[in-house]
């Protein structure tokens, strides 16, 4: 096809930096980025064609920077600017300054970003489209009386800051006592991450499932989904393990909820890639939960499974191209599941870790594809998120998933700074997840999942001695003195 | 003293030494034989007993990163002599350090300031959640160590405290 532009730059970092590099680069188009020094030595700057200093305050605050993340656009000479996701990705000033700069934003329009980057319109715009929501008071519509409407709804209840997302600020209710204090913090937490103090609260639903639905629009008013993908294994409201198909669905609610789901995005005319959330209860029930205006962190699940290059289709929708395919000719095949590689520690509260990528080295085998951020040499530091990397797993069905990605944690290697591997591993071989019985509570209710497992006597005699012939001061005492002075220990001659 | 090394939380005294054809490690009265060559794929072989593990090491500074059985595992070593000064240190609560890494979000304090057991001295937020850091004791604030904004790793100091003068 004709490209209306031959660059594409890329404002992140990481692995979905990597991953948006590898499609532009495959389409023969040029890839740039722009990168914060503490990022000089990541992969995504060594893989792409052209990488763009940038310079914050903090790391974070220089990828924030919308007027240097343009002007580098401009040097490079990109006639398209992919935001992937968090960062500036559901900013509409930056969205509207693209494109006033003459670039085509890879994403839906600054209105759709609006409209649906604020959970209390998205909401009233959904519900009065027809669609499902769940019980709720919304602050905005009369902040006077917010506390009073808020303890009507059915208890225990979830207090969400309205400019939100990622879980920052959430926080469960239980008992009506608490209700004003938890909302001041609420608020205040709200106010510092998004710079917006304004609540909703919902019904909480006890152990529900989360459901999301890929939709994938274009600028010819056409809308497809491309399934659905569940993403109940979170902790602190934050996903790490995510799969489709959804265990929890049949045929018949699959449909539903797909369709309930394109019905949303096609409400609004929505364009590009874009995610609908729901909140999926035990009994099949499903409310609204959120719209995300962007890739999301777990799109390679859809991708496995449906043989869809989603970051191919979004350059399309926002090179002016109509979708290159109707919902008939979307199909699936297989079971695919993706874990998030965190540095952190899940036996210390899933406390984040830093260190130095001293030794990476991926699993090797059928059906795994690792879209990793980092690579030897690198430190993780505490200036960014602590994803490290993403291990996507897909087998014929979803036991031959699961016993790929036992293999696959097995044997991915990364030391220097601690990881979740282990953990991830410890959920995947728990009964319930082998049953696909689990809701976004499951952590909560296995706390020993977290906890750090026994270290067998045996083990523990391995690991000493491996790291006592790797230690010079004890490889130095054995190679000069005699058995018997190193037998007791002496350090005195 | 003996060398050691920390696993988590537990210290283990070892004692190395050769043996006829490796090492001979010593755990107190217990010791046992073994060998670590180099593997074909970057990998160390240990033989011990009668058992054979393919490992994964890297060694930085005083840690030691060993991946075996598909669990990561780290061992940081611990000098005979380290060992029997920080048996002669006394802790104290003067020092206020970073149970986890993060950034400051403000400062109630600034160094010369009075301060209550219990008053707020900062706060920090980490996990995408603020956490407020109060007086452990009655004292002066000797050193404040960082800005609003700025972010440090675990076990960083934040502030310091004057220690309490002996009576």
């Amino acid at each position: 096809m004709n490209w209306p532009f031959d660059t594409v730059l890329v404002a992140n970092r990481g692995e979905i930096a990597v991953r948006i590099l590898r499609t532009v680069q495959a389409l023969g188009l040029k890839g740039a980025v722009v990168y914060h020094a503490a990022d000089a030595k990541s992969p995504a700057v060594a893989l792409a064609d052209e990488a763009l200093p940038i310079t914050g305050e903090t790391p974070v605050a220089a990828y924030l920077d919308a007027a240097q993340i343009i002007a580098a656009a401009r040097q490079a000479g990109a006639g398209a600017i992919h935001p992937g996701y968090g960062f500036l990705s559901e900013n509409a000033d930056f969205a509207r300054a693209v494109e006033a700069a003459g670039i085509a934003f890879v994403g839906p329009t600054p209105e759709q970003i609006e409209l649906m980057g604020d959970k209390v319109r998205a909401r009233a715009h959904v519900e009065k489209a027809g669609f499902p929501v769940a019980p709720s008071a919304i602050e905005d519509d009369d902040p006077a009386s917010f506390v009073e409407r808020a303890r009507q709804v059915p208890f225990p209840i979830l207090i969400k800051p309205a400019a939100g997302g990622g879980g920052k600020g959430m926080r469960v209710v239980r008992d009506p006592a608490q209700l004003e204090q938890e909302i001041e913090r609420a608020r205040s937490e709200g106010q510092r991450y998004f710079g917006d103090g304004r609540l909703y609260v919902e019904r909480y639903i006890e152990n529900p499932r989360h459901i999301e639905v890929q939709v994938m629009g274009d600028a010819h008013g056409q809308v497809v989904h491309v399934f659905e993908r569940e993403c109940s294994v979170q902790r602190r409201f934050q996903k790490i393990i995510e799969e489709t198909p959804s265990p929890a669905l049949d045929p018949a609610l699959r449909e539903k909820i797909c369709e309930t789901a394109a019905g949303i995005a096609r409400s609004i005319g929505y364009r590009n890639a874009g995610t609908v959330e729901f909140i999926f209860g035990q009994g099949g029930e499903f409310y609204f939960l959120e719209t995300n205006t962007r890739l999301q962190v777990e799109h390679p699940v859809t991708e496995q499974i449906t043989g869809i290059d989603l970051v191919e289709v979004q350059l399309k929708v926002a090179a002016g191209e109509p979708l290159p395919f109707r919902q008939e000719d979307i199909g699936k095949r297989g079971h695919a599941i993706e874990f998030r590689i965190y540095a952190e520690d899940a036996a210390s509260g899933f406390t984040p870790t830093t260190g130095p990528v001293l030794m990476l080295r991926p699993p090797q085998g059928e059906g795994l594809r690792l879209d990793a951020g980092i690579r030897e040499g690198q430190t993780v530091s505490a200036a960014f998120d602590p994803m490290l990397a993403k291990l996507v797993v897909t087998g014929a069905d979803r036991s031959e998933a699961c016993e790929r990605a036992d293999a696959a944690l097995r044997d991915l290697v990364l030391l220097g700074c601690q990881t979740n591997i282990g953990f991830l591993r410890r959920v995947l071989n728990h009964p319930a997840f082998a049953a696909g019985e689990v809701h976004t509570g499951f952590l909560d209710a296995h706390p020993e999942l977290a906890a750090d497992p026994d270290l067998p006597a045996a083990t523990r005699e391995r690991l000493l001695a491996a790291a006592a012939a790797m230690t010079r001061p004890l490889r130095d005492i054995a190679d000069t003195v005699p058995d018997l002075h190193a037998a007791m220990g002496s350090w005195r001659n | 003293m003996q060398h050691a090394f920390k696993i988590k939380d537990s210290e283990h005294a070892v004692g190395l030494s050769r043996s006829e054809d490796g090492y001979r490690l010593h755990l107190g009265e217990r010791s046992l034989n073994f060998r670590l060559q180099a593997g074909e794929a970057g990998d160390l072989v240990l033989h011990c007993g009668n058992t054979v593990d393919h490992l994964r090491v890297a060694v930085d500074g005083d840690d030691v990163w060993i991946h075996i059985d598909g669990e990561t595992h780290c061992l940081r070593f611990e000098h005979a002599l380290q060992r029997l000064a920080e048996l002669n240190e006394t802790a104290g609560a003067d020092v206020i350090k970073a149970a986890m890494p993060g950034s400051l979000v403000s400062l109630g304090v600034a160094a010369g300031d009075s301060v209550r057991k219990g008053q707020t001295l900062l706060v920090m937020e980490s996990m995408k959640m603020e956490t407020t850091i109060v007086a452990p004791r009655d004292g002066v604030v000797a050193e404040v160590r960082l800005e609003p904004g700025q972010t440090f790793d675990k076990d960083a100091v934040l502030l310091s405290l004057e220690p309490v003068a002996a009576e």
